[in-house]
């Protein structure tokens, strides 16, 4: 099967912050834009077509969408799209639209301000309605659930979780982007307290705000926008069972499939052949499931995981996946700064959201055009 | 433990409570401490000229920003409105009455505004009309500031001047 290459030529995203005081959410959105289209070269024309990120709920706006039209140039009227999901999907969709060959060139944007709700309180309504939102678990009660169930099938420590956690802690400092820079010792993080055990407070994502823009463009047109684009190479999309009840929480069977397919897509025959992962796992437990189900060894040197400091050190919800596309894009594209791992060629980006996994997304991107 | 329903079970209570705190915005707070002081701000277009209000930090329809800031006078024109006739949660007016949208003199958008001090029947498009103020002193920023607008007796505008915004 040979697909359109399309690429990514272009991202700008604000650094991640807990809380903007001085900026709406379509405020903080507008700035990015004008950036992401200024480094491509070009102006609002250029694009075909738009998708949009954000989540009313997170928003405590009705159609905040909607709002987000009036930033996001969108006169004259041009094709759009939004979705309730974080950018890393919406990307998904564009891409899909642009192999249709009815557009060239998109942009994908992320906005979300959490700190004007309740994260917790709103994310227990992905829950199902009947038996488990009304117990009130929120995402956190949901992932130590999860943490529990892997350690209890892979024999994984306290100690183990500490590692990774450290070890992200140590690569974000080299991210000026981040909410958290300072790197901690494992030792340091194992004595946080418990939030909900076996996750401590130094294992959970700092929850923060940001907005983020991607620009994608079909051979042809990616060439002239970017020196060095990087192409998608494969992609892949699946969704699990909501009630996580149904499901094996020690695994994820949906980022297992996703990666399957995409590196199918990508010819390659394992993670084994990419140079770096980028994964969006909010606490150390989902970060070794995912590598797991990447086939991805996360105590290896390679591939290297989350160069960036992955999502505990910034998690602004909606743009943290779309971050993973952004900052693959950076290290392929030589654009990476201190974080740069030396000579990558091909990447992967995955984002998951949900409770426990639900949802996952992974490219595989390279320098590279995919097909002939 | 209670005994078992004997009925089935047909639905479940679910309330739903989620608080939230909004930021206004650097743009949005300046435009409404200046009701406060009986001014009404907008925002200037640096690509068309245009003036928004409320200010916007960028023009939806050029994408340029909006940094200019202008003051606009508290009158205008009706382009549109309607007579409301059935009492709405939340607003206590004696019905009927008249929302309407004004085209304030110098804006190239219009606001929503509650037309008073004249009989609904009387209200037509092109009308001049003013802002009335709440008193100083009980003014707290925010839109409550304009109590409403009412005709000001100058003759009405012409629809030409005013059909580009409606």
């Amino acid at each position: 099967m040979s697909l359109r290459n399309v690429a990514v030529v272009g991202f700008a995203q604000l650094p991640v912050v807990a809380r903007d005081e001085h900026r709406m959410s379509t405020e903080m959105l507008y700035p990015v834009v004008r950036e992401a289209l200024e480094r491509v070269g070009v102006t609002r024309d250029a694009i075909d077509y738009q998708v949009s990120a954000s989540a009313d709920y997170l928003d405590g706006r009705p159609f905040g969408f909607v709002a987000a039209l009036d930033v996001m140039g969108s006169w004259p009227p041009r094709q759009d799209l939004h979705l309730e999901m974080d950018g890393s999907f919406a990307a998904y969709y564009a891409w899909l639209k642009i192999q249709t060959g009815e557009v060239d060139t998109a942009i994908v944007c992320a906005h979300g301000k959490t700190s004007e709700g309740e994260p917790e309180r709103v994310l227990n309504l992905q829950l199902d309605p009947y038996y488990q939102a009304p117990l009130g678990l929120t995402p956190t009660a949901t992932a130590a659930l999860q943490a529990s169930a892997y350690q209890a099938r892979t024999g994984a420590t306290d100690a183990d979780f500490a590692a990774v956690a450290a070890r992200n802690r140590a690569a974000g400092a080299r991210n000026p982007d981040n909410q958290v820079r300072e790197s901690a010792s494992a030792d340091a993080l194992q004595r946080t307290p418990w939030v909900i055990e076996p996750l401590r407070r130094g294992y959970l994502s700092p929850v923060g705000e940001s907005a983020s823009c991607l620009v994608l463009a079909a051979e042809g047109k990616a060439e002239q926008l970017c020196q060095r684009p990087a192409w998608i190479h494969g992609v892949d999309h699946r969704t699990e069972l909501q009630s996580i009840g149904a499901r094996d929480l020690s695994r994820s069977a949906g980022a297992a499939r996703a990666a399957e397919k995409a590196f199918e897509m990508a010819g390659i025959g394992s993670a084994r052949d990419v140079d770096l992962v980028e994964l969006l796992a909010t606490n150390p437990a989902e970060e070794l499931i995912v590598c797991e189900a990447l086939g991805v060894n996360a105590r290896a040197t390679a591939p290297v995981v989350n160069p960036s400091g992955g999502a505990l050190c910034a998690h602004p919800v909606m743009s943290t996946g779309l971050i993973r596309l952004g900052e693959v894009f950076r290290q392929l594209s030589g654009q990476a700064g201190e974080r740069t791992v030396p000579g990558a060629r091909r990447a992967v980006a995955h984002a998951s959201q949900g409770h426990c996994l639900q949802q996952n997304v992974v490219w595989v991107l390279g320098t590279e055009r995919r097909w002939a | 433990m209670d005994e078992p329903p004997k009925e089935p079970v047909k639905y479940i209570d679910a309330e739903v409570r989620l608080p939230y705190h909004y930021v206004a915005g650097d743009y949005r707070a300046r435009y409404l401490r200046a009701l406060k002081d009986k001014k009404i701000l907008g925002s200037k277009c640096a690509a068309t000229g245009k003036v928004f209000v409320m200010p916007v930090i960028a023009s939806p329809e050029s994408f340029a920003t909006c940094d200019t800031w202008v003051e606009l006078a508290g009158r205008g024109t009706i382009t549109t409105f309607c007579v409301v006739n059935i009492p709405v949660i939340g607003r206590d007016l004696e019905i009927p009455y008249v929302a309407a949208s004004v085209a304030l003199d110098g804006a190239d958008v219009s606001m929503f505004a509650l037309i008073q001090e004249c009989p609904p029947a009387d209200v037509r498009m092109g009308m001049r009309v003013e802002a009335v103020w709440k008193p100083d002193g009980e003014r707290r920023g925010d839109h409550e500031d304009i109590l409403y607008f009412r005709p000001t007796g100058e003759p009405d505008a012409p629809f030409e001047s005013f059909s580009h915004r409606l």
